[in-house]
């Protein structure tokens, strides 16, 4: 048998993804129906529930927000974190609709993302529970050839379509549901097709193998899942994040992250390796440099088993 | 589908250990080849295989019997429920 060590993901899984939907479902609906003032509005509502009756997301917080602020964390730090939590879940019934004339987005390293993509090889876009990937729909507006297939645990991906359906019928996205048995393969076929393939690398949906990094001076652990699946089918990997700046200002950043394109097998371990670590330096680059986009509300830093990566030799 | 036309042909033992080294290798299982049981489940319960690893099993086998696996085939399921039908998938498509 392989030795994997693994850890019991359940928390992760489920907690932050219901309170996510379960938002997302009240947001849809007050945004079609009462309008985007009014629903900003009840932002503050939220915020304030979170801040008031969530002792766990708060605990969450404070956690975190200790390592990005490196100061003491007041309780308007930690509101202004649900805040922001709330208006990007917001956003998205917008961002679904294609309302993007609402919205003021500066776009960093466009020009990596577009020049990967016209070499009709597929791309791998990384991002995670920081900020919105939601925005990539606002790339898409230029040309319609952009096409995001999102990897994401079945459950979820249910989840979400529905919800899109129930926002705007003709937005449904591309989704790739993982658990299959050749869930992969389906992978490898958008890709073939020159797809960009987009995933969440920041959380593991179940069992899977955890590699030991460091962001915001302290241990975390990252699912090396994501990063196994694009140096085997040796694709390029864009790191995305669209980060709220507040009103209706995103800055999208894409970042080089890996290329596994001439990666020998040999030397597969090392650059994985490699690449994971430098997933783990741009989350914490833009932790610190908008601290209050990170949404992973429970405790990242936990002191989970990990190991190496059982196929290093 | 074309596939289901073609006699199915049963796959030797041979062939069956074949595919195993092939596969500890690939995967650097901590295994023997006779110590993959034929029926035994590939992915999930039985020999512990995640979908990534059935991935790098489908490219290796691929390659090396040059033959296709396409994401939109049904089979899959069948294909890579154990060594044996695995194995017999490749006796039956393989073009080297």
């Amino acid at each position: 048998m392989t030795t994997r060590s693994t850890t019991d993901h359940t928390t992760w899984a489920h907690t932050p993804e219901r309170s996510n939907m379960l938002m997302l479902r009240i947001m849809t609906w007050i945004s079609l129906r009462l309008g985007r003032r009014i629903a900003r509005g009840v932002l503050h509502l939220i915020a304030s529930y979170f801040v008031l009756f969530s002792p766990g997301s708060r605990r969450a917080s404070r956690n975190y927000l200790q390592r990005a602020l490196d100061r003491p964390v007041r309780w308007t730090d930690m509101y202004r974190h649900f805040f922001t939590f709330a208006a990007t879940i917001h956003d998205r019934v917008y961002l679904v609709n294609r309302r993007f004339d609402l919205f003021d987005f500066e776009v960093h390293g466009e020009d990596t993302l577009r020049r990967l993509i016209a070499d009709g090889n597929g791309v791998f876009l990384m991002g995670a529970h920081l900020g919105s990937f939601e925005v990539i729909r606002a790339l898409g507006r230029k040309d319609t050839d952009l096409r995001v297939a999102m990897v994401m645990h079945e459950d979820n991906a249910q989840k979400i379509n529905a919800m899109l359906a129930a926002i705007n019928p003709e937005a449904v996205q591309d989704i790739i549901g993982l658990g299959h048995i050749d869930s992969m393969l389906q992978v490898r076929e958008r890709l073939d097709e020159g797809c960009v393939v987009g995933m969440l690398a920041d959380r593991t949906p179940g069992n899977d193998t955890l590699y030991p990094v460091n962001i915001l001076g302290a241990r975390a652990n990252l699912p090396i899942g994501p990063f196994r699946m694009a140096a085997l089918l040796q694709r390029p990997v864009v790191f995305m994040t669209g980060l709220y700046l507040g009103g209706n200002r995103y800055a999208i950043h894409f970042d080089t992250l890996a290329d596994f394109s001439d990666v020998p097998r040999g030397q597969r371990d090392a650059a994985l390796q490699t690449a994971i670590c430098r997933y783990a330096a741009l989350l914490d680059q833009y932790c610190r440099k908008t601290p209050y986009n990170w949404f992973n509300f429970f405790d990242f830093w936990q002191t989970a088993p990990t190991t190496m990566p059982p196929k290093s030799s | 589908m074309q596939d289901n036309h073609k006699p199915p042909v049963s796959s030797t033992a041979e062939l069956q250990h074949e595919v195993a080294e092939l596969m500890i290798e690939c995967l650097n299982l901590e295994v023997a080849a006779d110590q993959i049981s034929a029926d035994a489940p590939l992915y999930g319960e039985g020999l512990g295989l995640d979908s990534i690893d059935v991935l790098e099993v489908a490219l290796m086998v691929s390659k090396r019997y040059g033959l296709q696996l396409r994401a939109d085939s049904a089979d899959n399921q069948h294909i890579f429920s154990s060594l044996r039908s695995l194995a017999d998938y490749i006796a039956t498509q393989r073009t080297r």
